[in-house]
């Protein structure tokens, strides 16, 4: 059982469409974290991230033969969340959910009373980055929290550089004038 | 002198039986396993068979836990655990009215407790397979529909209910697949048995066997004490 | 209306230019969209420790349907047959077993045993059973069990295409308990068998094999 944790992620993927359906679970633990950060900040509430998280992680599954490079299951796996993310948004402008919801989004209890500020302004812009576009929402989310260049950026969403910027460039305007008040 | 004349003879017996159960054990095990591992199963097998208890389920077990190539000592401590499972089978059973079950009753009942039965489940089991249902084939349907992800419970309720619907022991071998078959539409385990158990006629599962259903019951005044 | 950040302040949010190196009319307003992106919270987030469990309970589901669209891996319909999975257990003679199976696939009640019909091409205490694994990535798959000793290299199964293995074995009439190995060293339950806990960390799979009008 030791062994479970160095198995490489083609070896996993290559176990589990042989049969041993339980190897899965060595992918679930290495990966559950790892876009929760990114699926929390797209889609406002970590909650609704878990869901689709989890519904990501299924759906990998039942495709896992249509993973073409076991050795890039991560990425593989992101594009999932991704287009998951984005078919919630949709859903959820069909419903007419309130997006400012934002809730239980920060760890921010131990902070001192003096950063009192800097974690309100936080929460703003948690908020307002639900007032922009999705496509505008997620090159920042990339570029400013999970540190992306906008090479890889590129390279995830399939838009251009060029566009990835101008984009970005206008979430940046759109923030400054949603965020007046705390800067 | 009369008694020790008795006796001899029911001793001697014991050991010749004994002795061929160790060759049959020591035969079967040469070569698949660990000369450490037969010696111990050899003991506890011997000690299973002096108890009553069915010997081939341990020799099995002792064969796959070598071909699986599991640990020497992992294996006994398998095979020690199972014996022990069929153990309480055996009291369980007895507990039952069955005072000398044979080996297929005793694995039905260890296969069950394995499955997450209690003792006193197993006991009911048995008691609830009256003629012409065999309590072995009641034990492994039972332990076969928890094996499927039936909770316990429910599963000793759908196997209670369609006996006492009259069901014949081919409906009985039948439910696992009709919980499958459930599965397969979509259903959980405990969803596909509760369909089953209201179809057999059988007492809904989770309600106490004396259940009403509403509009049959009396209706009580709630004002009196 | 607030008015846009300037272009140079932009470039500096993009990493492209650094505070010093902007003109100073711009260092202000340059502060001021550093503090904007730099409220970005890039604390990781920890989802609920119950997300584990949630998603293999819903794989296994997934992965002990037979037509569970969502699981399915074959994506051509002319591979409709090949999906079709006998269940072994309790497998009746012969031809029945196999027109039960499709019965299942397509939805309709299996049809009732006929009463004496014969086990085909086994003996009256034995019936035959078909095994099914779909294992693409294997290189070679047998089935191993009480009803062979657990002997790996006893039976094994055979590649019918789109990576699917199968076998037919004669069993005898009982309660059986096995397991697929896969090239030669994995263990693998049967993902739409009963199982149950082997003894040693791992899962075997069960199969009850019954002549018609035989009790076990």
């Amino acid at each position: 059982m030791g062994l479970e944790g160095e198995a490489t992620d083609a070896e996993v993927v290559r176990a589990v469409l042989a049969g041993d359906v339980e190897r899965y679970a060595v992918l679930v633990r290495r990966y559950r974290d790892r876009y929760a950060r990114y699926a929390s900040r797209m889609l406002g509430s970590r909650d609704v991230a878990e869901d689709a998280v989890q519904d990501a992680l299924v759906r990998a599954f039942d495709r896992l033969a249509d993973c073409r490079e076991p050795d890039k299951f991560a990425g593989w796996l992101f594009l999932i969340l991704r287009n998951r993310c984005f078919a919630e948004r949709r859903r959820r402008q069909r419903t007419e959910r309130s997006l400012d919801s934002t809730d239980e989004m920060f760890a921010a209890p131990d902070r001192p009373d003096g950063e009192y500020e800097q974690v309100e302004r936080a929460h703003a812009l948690q908020q307002a980055l639900q007032h922009l576009t999705p496509e505008q929402r997620e090159v920042f989310v990339l570029k400013h929290m999970e540190g992306l260049a906008y090479e890889e950026i590129a390279g995830v969403t399939g838009a251009t550089v060029a566009s990835l910027k101008m984009r970005m460039h206008r979430a940046y305007d759109r923030l400054r004038e949603l965020m007046k008040e705390h800067l | 002198m009369r008694t020790i004349g008795l006796a001899l003879p029911l001793v001697l017996g014991a050991t010749l039986a004994g002795s061929l159960g160790a060759q049959d054990v020591q035969a079967r095990l040469g070569g698949r396993v660990s000369p450490e591992v037969q010696r111990a199963v050899q003991v506890i097998a011997a000690d299973a068979a002096a108890h009553g208890l069915p010997v081939d389920p341990l020799v099995q077990k002792a064969i796959e836990g070598a071909a699986k190539g599991v640990p020497g000592d992992r294996v006994i401590a398998a095979v020690r655990a199972l014996a022990g499972r069929l153990g309480e089978s055996m009291a369980a059973v007895r507990e039952a009215g069955v005072a000398a079950p044979g080996g297929d009753v005793v694995e039905g009942g260890a296969d069950a407790l394995i499955a997450g039965f209690s003792g006193r489940q197993v006991s009911d089991l048995v008691r609830v397979s009256r003629p012409p249902h065999d309590p072995a084939l009641t034990l492994q349907v039972a332990a076969t529909l928890a094996a499927l992800g039936v909770p316990t419970k429910q599963a000793f309720q759908l196997v209670q209910g369609t006996i006492s619907a009259h069901r014949s022991p081919t409906d009985l071998l039948g439910l696992p697949g009709q919980v499958q078959a459930g599965v397969a539409r979509g259903a959980t385990p405990a969803q596909a048995a509760a369909g089953l158990a209201r179809a057999a006629g059988g007492t809904p599962p989770g309600r106490l066997p004396d259940w009403v259903p509403p509009g049959q019951r009396k209706p009580r005044n709630p004002h009196k004490p | 209306m607030t008015t846009g950040y300037h272009p140079l302040v932009k470039r500096l949010l993009d990493g492209e230019l650094s505070l010093a190196e902007l003109p100073p009319e711009l260092r202000v307003e340059g502060e001021e969209a550093l503090r904007l992106v730099g409220a970005a919270d890039r604390t990781p987030v920890a989802l609920s420790s119950a997300l584990e469990e949630r998603v293999m309970a819903t794989v296994r589901r997934h992965a002990a349907s037979p037509g569970n669209r969502a699981w399915r891996w074959l994506n051509t319909p002319r591979d409709v047959e090949l999906r079709l999975r006998v269940r072994p257990w309790t497998v009746w003679a012969g031809a029945l077993a196999a027109a039960a199976a499709l019965a299942l696939l397509l939805g309709r009640p299996a049809p009732e045993p006929v009463p004496g019909a014969q086990a085909r091409g086994g003996t009256r205490d034995s019936v035959l059973v078909r095994f099914v694994l779909y294992a693409p990535g294997a290189r070679r798959v047998a089935v191993a069990g009480t009803f062979n000793q657990w002997d790996r290299g006893a039976a094994p199964l055979v590649p019918a295409g789109s990576g699917v293995w199968t076998t037919t074995l004669a069993l005898p009439v009982g309660k059986h308990q096995y397991a697929f190995v896969v090239d030669g060293a994995r263990w693998v339950a049967d993902p739409g068998a009963p199982a149950v806990d082997d003894g040693f960390g791992r899962r075997n799979s069960v199969v009850a094999v019954s002549a018609l009008g035989a009790h076990l």
